[in-house]
């Protein structure tokens, strides 16, 4: 109930003031009529006695009289009073009515002091419309762009350095992007590597190392390989930085073993039965090798192609065969063939191109060798060559190397009709095809043919009383032909100078300075008075006729000292491969003081020839005497 | 076999020899005497090195082609005998 009388007291106060108001807007307009009409109409002089009165009472101080009568009125009835009381209390009522009103907080608000700073709220409120925060932006953009003319304009004054290093950074970033994906490139194909590791399984790689292609691979390449690992150059040698003063002058004079041809598994503790050395590869040389009695398992008979060129330890191939092979030559006119004798009497062709190591064999037949073989040879020219074996029981065949089956040839060498000869060694003539001589087993060496009006034994030259061991022509070339020279060793410890030329049947001169069995003999290919010797106690002697006749211009001996069963020359005559009964072909230095022949050997040698008949005659005129008497 | 095993075993025995890779076309060794990551690294760089050099020798002349590999350095030596199908790589101290 009080709220209700609250609130209409309020709307009459409310109304009272609007009253109020409008009232004053009345007495305004009223006054300002009033002091329009004043000049024009006289005041009445009961006007004047009530102005006057008034004004004393106002001087009297007892002001507004119909205040003290309002409280106890409405408000509007004191408005209305003061309106009609005293028109010039204006200034004194809104005070009054200001008293009255602070009753009302909510009016105090609107008229207090404060009604500046809630109309400047007001004020602000309609300030923070959007339309004021809006325009900001575009200032600031403005104000943007200016500062970014700014600088650009900077940058374009400081020069051009600024933009290479801008370059060369934006190089760096591209070349480390790049150096970032190659390292993960790397790395994924490392991962791939290795995941491509995982998938290459034993069984893979026992599948690969099994085929056919891995392993002719390998063969090729590890041959390189060992070769290139062999091959000790060194590029890297300065001649300005130091000098290595070294006697080069007694190596000249020198026959040194420097090399040693021997595999573990293949050649070791089996005798070496013959050498040959490549006309096509004159660093190839074969050696042939019996059987090793500690191996039943092995193959019988083994065939080695050993390098001189390279310093390989192994050798470049390896040929089997079922017999114990007895001799072996590379086929002079085809570089890939090496052809063998066995023990058995079979002869045995191998093929280099091939990569099998067994051979293809002749026939075991009555119609070829029954006989170890113990001589082979290939004779005549590229379109007409034979291959020449003999047997120990004297038999000879021609056979062509197309054909193996059966020889084309087969003759008994028979000295007189009835006595076959043993043959354990032949030689050809230098570029003859149809005279040979052969060693025998009695101590005989015999001349003979292959063709002509008396084939077979035509010659008979005795001297040695042991069995021949081997038999050589003399083969070096030159203006003078000596290849009616034969040389021969026997095991009565001596060699012996035959010539075939001659009509004596008896030795030129005979070598005794050795106290062994000498196995094997052979003339130098470029010096003409020069040959090789070598003995069952390793020593290889070298005899240069135009020096001395008497003893080896050079001896050297094999290390450990084993029997020296076979020597060759190679074709340059600067090397001589020995082979031993060990397994092992040395290769021997010739010093090129002794190798290399000078202009006037060949003369000599003749002197040399002469003085050695000249010593014959005399001692065949000698015997005579003696004989005589 | 036995003899592919008694080569690796020679060479291997090779005075100076480091070891000995074989590896296929594709990088992927197939045998070794090297541990299994020194192994995977020689095999990987040293057949793009290959690779590159055949490819080298072969753009210059299409008719040629790499045959022999030899890398010396200051301590070691890698050898290299490409074939078609496979790689043998030897690694070597040619100084000792």
């Amino acid at each position: 109930m009080s709220d209700r009388l609250d609130r209409k007291a309020e709307l009459e106060r409310k109304k009272a003031r609007l009253a109020q108001i409008r009232a004053e807007k009345l007495s305004k307009t009223s006054r300002k009529e009033e002091v329009k009409k004043a000049p024009v109409t006289v005041a009445s002089d009961l006007d004047k006695k009530r102005q006057e009165a008034s004004k004393i009472i106002e001087e009297l101080g007892i002001d507004n009289f119909a205040t003290a009568v309002a409280p106890s009125a409405s408000p509007k009835k004191t408005g209305t009073v003061e309106r009609d009381g005293a028109g010039e209390g204006n200034a004194y009522r809104p005070r009054c009515n200001s008293m009255d009103w602070d009753l009302e907080p909510s009016l105090v608000e609107l008229q207090g002091d404060q009604l500046v700073p809630t109309w400047q709220i007001k004020q602000t409120k309609l300030g923070q419309s959007k339309i004021t925060l809006t325009s900001i932006p575009p200032k600031e953009v403005v104000s943007y762009a200016k500062e970014t003319q700014t600088p650009v304009q900077q940058q374009e004054q400081e020069s051009e350095d600024e933009l290479e290093n801008y370059k060369d950074v934006q190089q760096e970033k591209i070349e480390k992007q790049i150096l970032e994906e190659e390292a993960a490139e790397k790395e994924q194909q490392l991962k791939l590597e290795q995941e491509m590791i995982q998938e290459l399984s034993e069984d893979d790689k026992r599948l690969i190392e099994s085929s056919e292609p891995y392993q002719a691979f390998f063969l090729r390449s590890s041959k390189f390989v060992e070769r290139a690992l062999a091959h000790q150059v060194d590029i890297f040698t300065e001649y300005s930085s130091q000098m290595d003063e070294e006697g080069e002058m007694d190596r000249g004079m020198k026959l040194s073993a420097n090399r040693i041809f021997s595999d573990e598994r293949w050649s070791r503790f089996r005798m070496v039965t013959s050498l040959d050395w490549s006309t096509h590869h004159p660093e190839l040389c074969v050696a042939s090798y019996g059987t090793n009695e500690e191996a039943p398992y092995e193959p019988e008979g083994v065939a080695l192609v050993w390098n001189s060129k390279y310093k390989t330890t192994t050798p470049e191939y390896i040929f089997q065969c079922q017999s114990s092979v007895t001799a072996s030559c590379f086929a002079k006119f085809h570089p890939n063939l090496v052809i063998g004798g066995t023990y058995s009497g079979q002869i045995v062709l191998w093929d280099n191109r091939v990569n099998k190591r067994t051979a293809q064999r002749s026939k075991l037949s009555t119609a070829a060798h029954t006989h170890p073989v113990y001589c082979i040879d290939v004779v005549g020219t590229q379109n007409a060559h034979n291959l020449i074996t003999i047997s120990t029981d004297g038999k000879m065949c021609s056979w062509s190397l197309d054909m193996l089956s059966q020889p084309l040839e087969a003759m008994e060498l028979q000295h007189k009709q009835s006595k076959s000869v043993a043959v354990t060694s032949m030689a050809f003539q230098q570029n003859n095809v149809n005279n040979f001589a052969i060693g025998a087993e009695d101590g005989s060496v015999y001349t003979a043919c292959r063709h002509g009006s008396k084939t077979g034994i035509s010659e008979i030259y005795e001297g040695h009383t042991g069995p021949v061991s081997s038999i050589d022509f003399h083969r070096c070339p030159g203006q003078l032909d000596f290849s009616h020279l034969l040389l021969t060793s026997s095991f009565d410890w001596t060699i012996k100078l035959w010539s075939i030329k001659s009509g004596s049947r008896t030795c030129l001169h005979s070598f005794e300075d050795r106290s062994d069995c000498v196995y094997d003999v052979s003339w130098s290919p470029t010096h003409p008075g020069l040959f090789a010797s070598g003995d069952c106690a390793g020593r290889v002697d070298l005899w240069n006729f135009n020096a001395d006749t008497e003893v080896p211009v050079v001896t050297t001996v094999l290390d450990s000292a084993p029997a020296c069963n076979k020597l060759r020359w190679n074709s340059s005559g600067t090397q001589i491969a020995v082979g031993d009964n060990m397994g092992r072909v040395h290769l021997c230095e010739v010093g090129e003081q002794i190798g290399t022949p000078r202009p006037d050997e060949w003369t000599r040698f003749v002197n040399t020839l002469t003085e050695i008949r000249n010593i014959q005659q005399e001692d065949e005129e000698a015997r005579m005497v003696a004989r005589q008497h | 076999m036995s003899e592919i095993e008694e080569t690796i075993k020679r060479i291997q025995s090779h005075k100076g020899v480091i070891g000995i890779i074989i590896v296929n076309n594709e990088g992927i060794p197939i045998r070794t005497t090297l541990d299994n990551s020194t192994t995977v690294q020689y095999a990987g760089l040293v057949h793009q090195l290959t690779m590159k050099a055949r490819s080298t020798v072969r753009d210059i002349d299409p008719q040629n082609d790499l045959t022999f590999l030899r890398l010396r350095s200051k301590k070691h030596e890698i050898m290299v005998a490409p074939d078609k199908d496979y790689l043998l790589i030897t690694i070597q101290n040619p100084s000792e």
